[in-house]
């Protein structure tokens, strides 16, 4: 089995930051994703076999595409994509990463360090009709088009909080399709309020900013409607989506509607390795708890991008850079002296786009905004568990006691014990119970993480153990 | 069932000749490099049914989701689940959106 200095679990953004750095510092290291090429959903690159000369040409992934092809240009670089890790477990001096091939097969790697820096995924968000083929993440459009180079419908209906959708309804655009409409839940009132109050601190970055006003622009002249204040109730069809239908009554057809407000960490590996973690305002979710060198809660295992709380690329490359000095000077391989001097920049940057990060937060809030499932709406889409059935185990619980979480839940009713293991209804089932006992999420107990945090076949696992 | 509305995106892309898979027994052509969710969603969104027939689709396409599972063989290989969204197609890959005969 190969021991490597650092594993690092993601090549996105902060992954390949972190491993340019430890490179540079002479480390043997190996980055584990998903994905059979780098880049993370981000920078997510079309096959191999493809070519696409323009792809992602736009000035907000200058940064990111640089790095991708510094980093994955480095013939030192041991890239292990196409793989899922299913668990971290200590494993004497490091870790022990145990992975299965997305396509089958099961490998160990040892690691002296490993960083997790596993990205986020939309907020699956649970209304009427939700389970109709053509619901689906804005991400997934996203991925879809950047990607595979393929747009999954011909009518798209972008519905939800996040200001991603300016950006994918541009992206929609370009690539041909039509966009029916981009309907943000709040107002547009609020939204401007919002982002004034935090406008001062996020002018440090004003890149985001103009991208953004670009977008607006370039929407209206492609004549896409952007409706504000314009609240999704429910999606509606025979077996497919047909329409959605908005809380001013308005029902567009559409045959794919893409959901976007906002976006969870990736934390099932953090939480199964026991490192502490917080509920992650305001979309929800948990994020690590790092201190400023992005070292978690358990020595040895370092966190970095949207693992420690969606922030987006910029932001997760600045903190990939920032582990990765601190794992090399950690490893012996930099003196104090020399990462202090190397962490001074990407200390720098962060720290100047937090104004922007907090506009957008605010901004995109899905808070006072989220649809409300109805009784027989599926919240938890692997067992098929209604929010009814969900809500009518939390009353029972309450009956015995207030002081339940997550995993109460599961037991007596199955909802997060399927494929997905919890990813999609874990924030849902943690909201419906603050409300239920009156306290706040971050109050709540999570499910309980557990080996494997990817679905495998017993047979691999069987094999891998012989 | 519904239409598939998928559409390559033509301009600016070059793609391999395509190749043909199997999904439900019947032929598909997908290129080489496109995921086992491009090519069935290219036949219609349905993915499965659930428990109660409902028709489902692919919801997260990030492998996070689970819900583009399809039952997947190559070769002379046995059937595996897999997740669609993650596995490149290849030629003579079959694909069941239902629990294959053993």
């Amino acid at each position: 089995m190969s021991t490597y200095d650092i594993a690092i679990v993601g090549g996105g953004p902060a992954g390949l930051a972190a491993a340019e750095r430890t490179l540079a510092a002479g480390l043997s290291i190996c980055v584990i994703d998903e994905q059979q090429r780098p880049g993370g959903q981000i920078l997510r690159q079309p096959p191999a076999t493809f070519s696409v000369p323009g792809w992602l040409g736009g000035a907000p992934y200058r940064k990111g595409r640089a790095l991708l092809d510094r980093v994955s240009g480095d013939a030192r670089l041991q890239w292990l994509g196409g793989r899922s890790v299913l668990g971290v477990m200590p494993d004497g001096e490091g870790f022990a990463l145990t992975l299965s091939g997305t396509a089958g097969g099961i490998e160990q790697v040892r690691a002296r360090r490993v960083l997790v820096a596993g990205g986020c995924y939309d907020m699956p968000v649970a209304l009427p009709g939700w389970t109709l083929p053509g619901v689906m993440s804005a991400g997934a459009v996203q991925t879809l088009i950047k990607a595979q180079q393929v747009l999954p419908g011909q009518r798209i209906v972008l519905f939800g909080t996040h200001p991603l959708m300016i950006v994918l309804a541009q992206q929609i655009v370009e690539a041909g399709g039509e966009v029916a409409a981009v309907c943000f839940a709040q107002p547009f009132a609020a939204m401007a309020r919002t982002a004034l109050a935090h406008l001062p601190r996020a002018l440090r970055t004003p890149g985001p900013l103009l991208a953004a006003a670009a977008g607006i622009m370039a929407l209206r002249r492609a004549g896409v409607p952007v409706r504000y204040g314009a609240q999704a109730l429910r999606c509606e069809g025979t077996d497919a989506v047909e329409r959605i239908v908005f809380s001013n009554g308005e029902s567009i057809a559409c045959d794919v509607a893409a959901m976007c407000y906002g976006f969870l960490p990736q934390a099932d590996l953090i939480r199964q390795i026991g490192a502490e973690v917080r509920w992650s305002d305001p979309a929800g979710g948990w994020e690590a708890i790092h201190d400023e060198a992005m070292r978690s809660t358990v020595p040895g295992l370092y966190v970095a991008g949207e693992t420690t709380g969606v922030a987006g690329s910029d932001a997760a490359m600045a903190e990939g850079a920032l582990a990765g000095v601190a794992i090399a000077q950690d490893a012996g391989a930099l003196s104090a002296e020399e990462a202090a001097a190397a962490i001074r920049k990407p200390q720098a940057e962060r720290q100047a786009m937090q104004g922007f990060i907090d506009l957008l937060r605010g901004v995109a809030d899905p808070r006072p905004w989220l649809p409300e499932p109805e009784p027989e709406t599926l919240l938890c889409r692997c067992e098929d568990i209604s929010a009814g059935t969900v809500d009518r185990a939390i009353a029972d619980a309450l009956e015995v006691g207030p002081s339940f979480g997550a995993s109460a839940i599961k037991l007596r009713c199955r909802a997060g014990m399927g494929l997905c293991q919890g990813r999609t209804c874990e924030h849902a089932l943690v909201r419906r119970i603050a409300s239920a006992r009156g306290c706040r999420e971050a109050e709540v107990t999570g499910f309980r993480p557990r080996f494997p945090a990817r679905a495998v076949s017993v047979a691999d696992l069987l094999e891998g153990a012989a | 069932m519904k239409e598939a509305g998928v559409k390559r995106v033509e301009q600016g892309v070059t793609r391999p000749a395509p190749v043909a898979v199997e999904l439900d027994g019947a032929p598909v052509m997908a290129h080489p490099g496109e995921t086992v969710a491009v090519a069935v969603l290219s036949t219609a969104p349905r993915f499965r049914d659930d428990r109660s027939g409902q028709a489902r689709g692919m919801f997260c396409n990030m492998g996070t989701c689970s819900e583009c599972t399809v039952w997947v063989a190559r070769g002379d290989a046995p059937w595996r689940r897999l997740r669609g969204c993650l596995v490149p197609v290849e030629p003579g890959l079959r694909i069941r959106t239902e629990r294959p005969e053993a």
